[in-house]
């Protein structure tokens, strides 16, 4: 029996020299795609090495609390302008984003929806240098360089980004939800605030900070708006630092000890940003819904 | 089978304490009554002119082959259907004497009185096993004269489900398997008190042993509320149901109603041909 099945050629199960060719590709492409997945992380890990090593030595707690006309100089003002600007910024877009999102996905009608989509798209790839130079036209004439300035063009940056990831989220709902709650005599709106809404809170959270992170790590815009000072005082009518913009003053300095400021305001920056991103991915997967 | 005036169906549907009256002639009081209901998409007429007396306390089955419209029909009878883009309905529905359709009527209020189980169980996912089963009073805003915790438990107890989920009521509703998640729509449903519920093939996601408990489930509701089930199984409509209506799918492929009797009348000894033919499986 086992005799005349082996003669069977589709039972056989030796490997042939195209099964051998197979695989050598097969592996070939494998470590491809793995050196390419190596690639696009080494920069990463060269940037926080970089950072890390550059900007640890001058990283003190004078460094954080002190103005840069003290002795020993630091960087607080630049840190309260980044926190003060993008937190106004994000105030204002968050509101708006998230209502123009549940509007695009809810109730605007499909070709409303699409044209609406596809200028979000343009906003999400509008130079953010554009959007500063459209605050300096529009804004800084009137309120002149300052920190309202610098949080409208942030604004400006935040809003499609908070939008985009709304109508996204709210998407991914089962409709059979809003059919639930419908169905029960509940009114759409309540249906889109405390069914849909709430189904999709986590990953409307994340759109706001994505947007924060945005708003916390923007130069350009800043440079034409909310430009630079060396007042450590909080007032949003004056010019006002942020550590992006201290990033770019200082980095291309010939003293070696204002480049080292540089250096340590990127560390500082560096580790908000991973701060703010691990709290909020470590929270939203504790509430992962979908 | 012959029908009251609608003041007396008005009554019977309004005063739920009236079961014991009720079931001596609950074949005779007319819980819906369609007349020329027509259901589009657009311009693609699904359902055609279906006239059709539902009766109170009893169970109603909709049956016929896949596209014949039975599941539009089921969604216009609580205006969910216009929910749908471009989807509209013609001709009435009247419960207690009024039309659903009729200019005044707030669809809102129709679902209230009229609840609905889906296909697919879809409790709310960010919700607990209790929030979900509230979520329709909490929502609706409707004023509950007793508390809330009391509808649940006996929401919960009414669909089979309390005993299970009596220890875990703060845990997440999407936590139950298919059955009892199925259960807990129903529970949530009839948390809001409906009079009327319709179920849209309501076991088909499920398994035969939960299927059997929803079966149980639905004969026990219908002593309380009138109900109207879509499915594709022929043996559970023989099973759960006591009027049967048949449904098929025209040239036009609109569906429309070929006959409509008692189920053991239907499944015994239907006037239509094409009821006999599908009932014996010869097509669908």
């Amino acid at each position: 029996m086992s005799q005349a099945l082996s003669n069977r050629p589709g039972l056989d199960f030796s490997l042939t020299p195209h099964d051998i060719k197979r695989r050598r590709v097969n592996q070939l492409a494998l470590r491809i795609i793995q050196i390419a997945a190596i690639i696009a992380i080494v920069p990463l890990i060269a940037i926080v090495f970089v950072i890390a090593s550059k900007g640890l030595p001058h990283l003190n707690l004078s460094f954080l609390v002190n103005g840069p006309l003290e002795r020993p100089t630091g960087i607080v003002n630049a840190i309260q302008g980044s926190l003060v600007m993008t937190f106004v910024a994000i105030v204002a877009a968050a509101p708006v984003g998230i209502a123009g999102g549940i509007y695009l996905n809810e109730y605007a009608s499909r070709n409303v929806a699409r044209v609406g989509e596809l200028l979000i798209d343009v906003m999400l790839g509008i130079p953010s240098i554009l959007a500063g130079l459209f605050i300096y036209f529009a804004i800084v004439p009137i309120l002149g360089h300052s920190g309202w300035a610098g949080a409208s063009a942030l604004t400006v940056l935040m809003i499609p980004v908070v939008m985009r990831t709304t109508q996204e989220v709210l998407r991914l709902v089962p409709a059979g939800l809003r059919e639930a709650s419908l169905a029960l005599g509940v009114p759409q709106w309540k249906t889109t605030v405390f069914v849909t809404c709430r189904t999709a809170i986590s990953g409307i959270m994340t759109g706001v900070v994505l947007a924060i992170s945005r708003g916390l790590g923007e130069t350009a815009p800043l440079l034409l708006t909310s430009q630079s000072s060396n007042d450590t005082a909080i007032n949003l009518g004056q010019p006002m630092n942020a550590m992006t913009v201290v990033i770019y003053q200082n980095a291309g300095s010939s003293d070696p000890q204002v480049v080292a400021t540089a250096w340590t305001t990127a560390l500082v920056l560096f580790a908000l940003a991973l701060i703010l991103n691990v709290a909020v991915r470590f929270k939203t997967v504790n509430n992962r819904i979908f | 089978m012959e029908s009251k005036t609608t003041s007396s169906s008005a009554r019977a549907i309004t005063n739920p304490s009236s079961g014991a009256v009720m079931n001596n002639d609950r074949k005779s009081v007319i819980a819906m009554q369609l007349t020329d209901v027509e259901a589009m998409y657009g311009s693609f007429r699904a359902v055609n002119k279906v006239s059709l007396e539902i009766q109170a306390r009893s169970v109603t089955s909709f049956i016929g082959p896949s596209g014949c419209g039975k599941t539009t029909l089921l969604r216009t009878l609580n205006r969910m259907h216009e929910t749908l883009p471009g989807a509209t309905v013609k001709g009435s529905i009247e419960v207690n004497g009024v039309n659903l359709y009729g200019a005044s009527i707030d669809p809102v209020r129709v679902r209230r009185s009229i609840g609905m189980v889906f296909q697919k169980p879809n409790p709310f996912p960010a919700m607990s096993i209790a929030q979900n089963v509230a979520s329709g009073l909490r929502l609706s805003g409707m004023k509950a004269n007793r508390q809330v915790a009391e509808i649940v438990e006996e929401s919960l107890r009414k669909s089979a489900l309390w005993d299970e989920v009596k220890d875990k009521l703060n845990e997440p509703g999407i936590s139950l398997s298919g059955g009892q998640q199925q259960r807990l729509c129903i529970a949530r449903a009839i948390a809001v008190e409906p009079e009327i519920v319709l179920m849209d093939e309501p076991c088909s996601a499920l398994d035969p042993l939960a299927t059997l408990k929803i079966e149980e489930l639905i004969s026990e509701l219908k002593t309380r509320y009138t109900i109207v089930i879509v499915t594709h199984n022929m043996q559970q409509a023989a099973r759960v149901s006591d009027t049967t209506a048949f449904f098929n799918m025209g040239a036009d492929r609109g569906g429309f109603l070929v006959e409509t009797g008692p189920t053991t009348k239907i499944f015994t000894n239907p006037t239509n041909k094409l009821t006999e033919d599908y009932i014996a499986g010869r097509f669908g």
